[in-house]
């Protein structure tokens, strides 16, 4: 394995305790991440896709094994250092974008900014990042069900831009979205990983997977092909 | 600029805007009730209060009971305030009032019905050192007599009526003429009850009663209420001076004993006041459980994207503040229309309204009604921070 990975799993299992017995969704997975990588991971439903998403994500904890995410185990952090990790160094993009219905395109992108500063931008720098992703500066404003799939994709992608995370985790981000779109939103993150980013991204779409470096292949919760 | 979680609560607040409503009257009802019977219960206190204040400055003399030994040895007693005693008393009370009083109950008859009451002899320039009265004047002839207010009602007494005192079956009886009548006075802190009374000149009085040097109560009226202790102490040290020979009591502690039974009773309506207002709080608590679990999928994605648990926190119990300040800034309003109506309709006196004692119940039931709606929704606040972020973005 390399000296320096941004992302390092060690024999990495998740056992969700089911009435009906225990199911493993990773089985003992080990693999490495490097600094501006561009990985897809794929593989059929039920391999283990989402659950390797939310350890990427630091939403779980792995069962067994260790997760370094930018050279700290994940399982040592405190709750509030993994949330504070989730917000400053992770970029989540989900499929159904997940913008929060409540606030406007800007005010979404804005969010991050607040979190992290505990004030309102006055930098303008959630209006230049949603500006970098392509979108129509007069729908700022909208609230997200007065957008499209692609304009909100977007929003979500600036938004997971916004505080400059090193890891860009992608859930089947084209996965609502018409083919014309969807290469839009992947010429974007091609753009990102050009930029520098590390960006991660699950689909079961072998095409999406072609705008990828590197290919991860899970199977019944184990890794088949890396 | 705003806090964007009171942003998103203001919001949440306004998109269901119908059920925040309804929730908040439960918070207007209870702030009213508690704001309104508390504004009762304090112009019941203050109403009392002021009514027995006006004669707090009342020292009340009376005889104890006295054995005295005479010349032969037999013991006797004497129930009256003597000639020498008032003159200690003068002379102790310096520069403030001092009215001796006759008293006795009587039958009389005025045209051809009977009645009974109290009768009262004063020296009659004393009569408005402490009484006003609603017609007529003090008593100017020997035989004129004032009369309070429910015998001039009860007898359709007027100036110049005549009134024969004593019992019905007596030969020869005198007779008094009105020449004023007072106003009702109630219940007298200083002993002196007008409102079933006959009050003549003491002259009179002593013609027909005796004891012309002997007097039922001595009333000292102090000018300055601080100094009511030291003019007790003065007579007590001066008339006293070997044996307990008179009783002096004043009215503060009736007044005192009168405001704490009414704080007791104030406190209890209070309680009751408060029973909405804790129906208001499971409202609310129930509105805040539908809350969350209406906005599960986006505190999930709140979650997911780095919010603080304590930020969640701070979210939903901003909505449950803002319900409980709509409910808290209507519900005050609203009582101090309800309060007065209830105070106008229940006292008859509404003087004492907006006296700080009175009107300080709207900002107390306002304050209660944003804590009592905060508490509601500290539960369904923890709860919504301590959801699984992956759980919470599965429940779409």
């Amino acid at each position: 394995m390399s000296e320096n990975p941004l992302i390092r799993l060690l024999d990495v299992s998740k056992v969700y305790h089911l009435e009906s017995g225990d199911f493993t969704a990773l089985n003992h997975v080990s693999l490495d991440i490097m600094e501006n990588e561009f990985v897809a991971i794929m593989g059929p439903s039920g391999s283990g896709k989402s659950t390797m998403m939310n350890q990427l994500g630091i939403l779980d904890v792995p069962t067994t094994g260790e997760l370094h995410i930018d050279g700290r185990n994940v399982a040592k952090m405190t709750p509030l250092e993994r949330t504070h990790m989730r917000r400053d160094t992770i970029g989540y993009v989900f499929q159904k974008f997940y913008l929060i219905p409540l606030l406007s395109a800007y005010e979404n992108v804005e969010y991050p900014l607040i979190l992290r500063y505990k004030h309102r931008d006055t930098s303008g720098k959630a209006a230049a990042v949603l500006k970098s992703v392509g979108f129509d500066e007069e729908m700022s404003s909208h609230r997200p069900n007065q957008l499209s799939g692609g304009q909100q994709q977007r929003v979500a992608i600036a938004r997971a831009l916004v505080n400059e995370p090193k890891i860009i985790l992608c859930d089947e981000p084209t996965g609502n979205l018409d083919r014309k779109t969807g290469i839009q939103i992947m010429d974007l993150l091609v753009d990102l990983h050009q930029k520098g980013k590390t960006v991660i991204l699950v689909t079961h779409d072998p095409k999406i997977a072609e705008y990828a470096h590197r290919t991860i292949q899970l199977d019944d919760g184990r890794v088949v092909a890396s | 600029m705003r806090d964007i979680f009171f942003d998103l609560s203001v919001r949440s607040v306004r998109l269901n805007f119908m059920r925040s409503l309804l929730a908040s009257i439960g918070i207007v009802i209870g702030v009213v009730a508690i704001s309104s019977m508390g504004m009762l219960g304090a112009n019941m206190q203050l109403s009392v209060k002021q009514q027995l204040s006006s004669d707090v400055n009342t020292v009340m003399i009376s005889s104890d009971v006295v054995r005295t030994s005479t010349t032969t040895g037999t013991p006797s007693t004497s129930q009256g305030v003597t000639k020498s005693q008032l003159n200690d008393i003068k002379n102790a009370a310096g520069t403030n009032v001092v009215i001796p009083i006759h008293r006795t109950n009587t039958q009389f008859t005025i045209g051809s019905t009977n009645g009974r009451g109290s009768i009262y002899g004063f020296e009659p320039n004393d009569i408005e050192k402490f009484l006003t009265l609603s017609t007529g004047d003090i008593p100017r002839g020997a035989n004129d007599a004032v009369v309070g207010s429910n015998i001039a009602t009860n007898f359709n007494l007027v100036v110049g009526s005549r009134i024969k005192i004593g019992p019905p079956n007596t030969e020869e009886r005198p007779t008094v003429r009105v020449s004023g009548i007072l106003p009702a006075r109630g219940f007298a802190s200083d002993g002196i009850n007008t409102d079933n009374a006959i009050i003549v000149p003491d002259t009179w009085y002593t013609n027909q009663y005796g004891n012309k040097d002997v007097y039922d109560q001595v009333n000292v009226i102090v000018k300055n209420v601080d100094t009511i202790g030291d003019v007790e102490t003065a007579i007590d040290e001066k008339v006293n001076r070997k044996t307990q020979v008179i009783r002096i009591a004043d009215a503060s502690s009736r007044l005192t004993s009168i405001t704490q039974t009414l704080g007791t009773i104030t406190t209890f309506i209070l309680a009751i006041g408060g029973i909405s207002l804790v129906v208001a709080a499971v409202s609310i608590f129930n509105v805040m459980m539908m809350s969350v679990t209406e906005r599960v999928h986006e505190i999930g994605i709140l979650l997911s994207i780095g919010t603080e648990k304590g930020e969640v926190r701070r979210m939903f119990l901003y909505e449950a503040f803002i319900l409980g300040l709509i409910g808290s800034v209507v519900g005050g309003i609203c009582s101090l229309v309800i309060g007065y109506s209830v105070v106008s309709a229940m006292i008859g006196n509404t003087a004492y309204f907006f006296m700080p004692d009175s009107i300080m119940y709207v900002p107390y039931g306002m304050v209660i009604g944003i804590v009592v709606c905060v508490i509601s929704g500290l539960y369904p606040a923890w709860k919504a921070s301590n959801m699984d972020p992956i759980d919470a973005l599965r429940s779409e």
